[in-house]
């Protein structure tokens, strides 16, 4: 690992705790909200080792992320996406979407068509991810256990 | 059952206000209302509105429709109303004990302004780091997040509109960055300006609306979709105004 890649780890966790605050997440879901963050990005730096294609890289971080976050939900009783969004948000392709603005702006169309698609691309494999890992989570649960949601036990049967 | 019927809606409506996701509110409504003993249960749901219908087994009928109009982030208190709903489904609570549970949610705490002052310039500050910044730019950053949440508690009482509130800081947050070149301390805009949209970007809003899209909640994942295109371009507008304003040069 670089020295920038540790100085953009250690900038992601920064950035998710500023986030977790502004959504009123407090206690021991803070300190695992900011976990979730600088997950993300630990992966994202190692597992880009391994894969050159960006897109699949992150859709591979949101899924690992989403089932960390699925199972701190259930620890701690508290819904899931307290977990996935925060930790999602080193992902959040603000430099591309600069890019995507500035290209529009200086008026070169090419470039804006290609960061904008990119933009879209990368937005996809964070909610891609996020869905596949929910699906599997479910079908886990309800392998496991007949009632497939642990923080609600209210019979369906009646419907 | 008619009466505590509203306590669903009321439940519902505060999840919707909180950011809650639309699944997951229809889920938590219908399984409310079960628990109060309804027979059937029909549960329409979208980011800006609820509709819901309980059959109670004496045969009345009972409709109710809630409008959303602002939602902020607080899981705090989705936190606190799920641990609601869920007690309300495992035990039979009084509607003292719900009336108290829900206040308690409503007027749960939410962090001092300065805190979130605080919040915005270290996430500004963080994302400028992140994206390739330089330590003089990070601090540039820090400060002009600062300025930025000030100018949002400034202007939120005249601008109502949350598409407009965007677009004002986004024209706030490039002429900060513009007048750290003029003075000299910075030589380029790009970093402090990628730091600072991340506080307003719709980075979430456009992952939660494909996620909707693909769950199939339809209607709200087209409705938070075009959201966070507006809100991008709102974005857009107010860098493109202020640069062409002051003639700045990329």
């Amino acid at each position: 690992m670089t020295k920038t890649e540790i100085i953009q780890i250690l900038a992601g966790f920064g950035g998710t705790i500023g986030f977790a605050v502004l959504f009123n997440i407090r206690g021991r879901r803070l300190a695992l909200a900011a976990l979730g963050g600088l997950l993300s990005w630990f992966l994202y730096v190692v597992l880009g080792n391994f894969i050159e294609n960006e897109v699949i890289n992150y859709f591979l971080v949101s899924f690992a992320v989403s089932i960390y976050a699925e199972i701190m939900a259930r620890v701690i009783k508290t819904p899931t996406t307290t977990f996935i969004t925060t930790a999602l948000i080193p992902l959040i392709p603000g430099g591309s979407l600069y890019y995507t603005m500035a290209n529009a702006f200086s008026g070169n169309m090419e470039s804006f068509l290609q960061k904008g698609i990119y933009t879209l691309e990368l937005a996809s494999a964070l909610a891609l991810g996020i869905i596949v890992s929910t699906t599997i989570t479910q079908i886990f649960y309800k392998i496991i256990s007949p009632n497939p949601y642990h923080y609600n036990d209210c019979s369906l049967s009646k419907r | 059952m008619i009466g505590l019927f509203k306590y669903a809606m009321d439940i519902g409506e505060q999840m919707l206000i909180s950011g809650a996701e639309v699944h997951r509110v229809e889920e938590s409504v219908s399984r409310i209302c079960y628990a109060f003993g309804a027979e059937r249960v029909d549960v329409f749901i979208i980011t800006s509105s609820m509709v819901v219908t309980v059959h109670t087994t004496d045969g009345e009928k009972y409709t109710e429709t809630r409008r959303i109009i602002n939602t902020t982030t607080n899981f705090e208190k989705i936190h606190k109303l799920n641990e609601l709903s869920r007690k309300i489904c495992q035990t039979k609570l009084t509607e003292e004990e719900i009336k108290e549970m829900l206040n308690e949610a409503i007027n749960c705490k939410r962090f001092p302004v300065w805190a979130e002052v605080i919040c915005y310039a270290l996430i500004a500050g963080a994302f400028t780091l992140f994206f390739g910044g330089s330590v003089i730019e990070t601090v540039v950053s820090l400060l002009v997040g600062a300025i930025v949440r000030i100018s949002i508690s400034l202007s939120d009482r005249v601008i109502g509109n949350k598409i407009f509130r965007k677009f004002f800081s986004a024209a706030v947050t490039t002429l900060l960055a513009f007048l750290a070149v003029k003075i000299g301390v910075i030589e380029k805009v790009d970093k402090i300006i990628i730091g600072n949209i991340m506080t307003l970007i719709p980075g979430i809003g456009l992952t939660n609306a494909i996620r909707d899209l693909f769950t199939g909640d339809s209607i709200a994942g087209l409705l938070r979709s075009i959201e966070a295109v507006l809100i991008a371009l709102a974005i857009a507008a107010g860098y493109f105004l202020v640069a062409v304003l002051g003639g700045f040069a990329l």
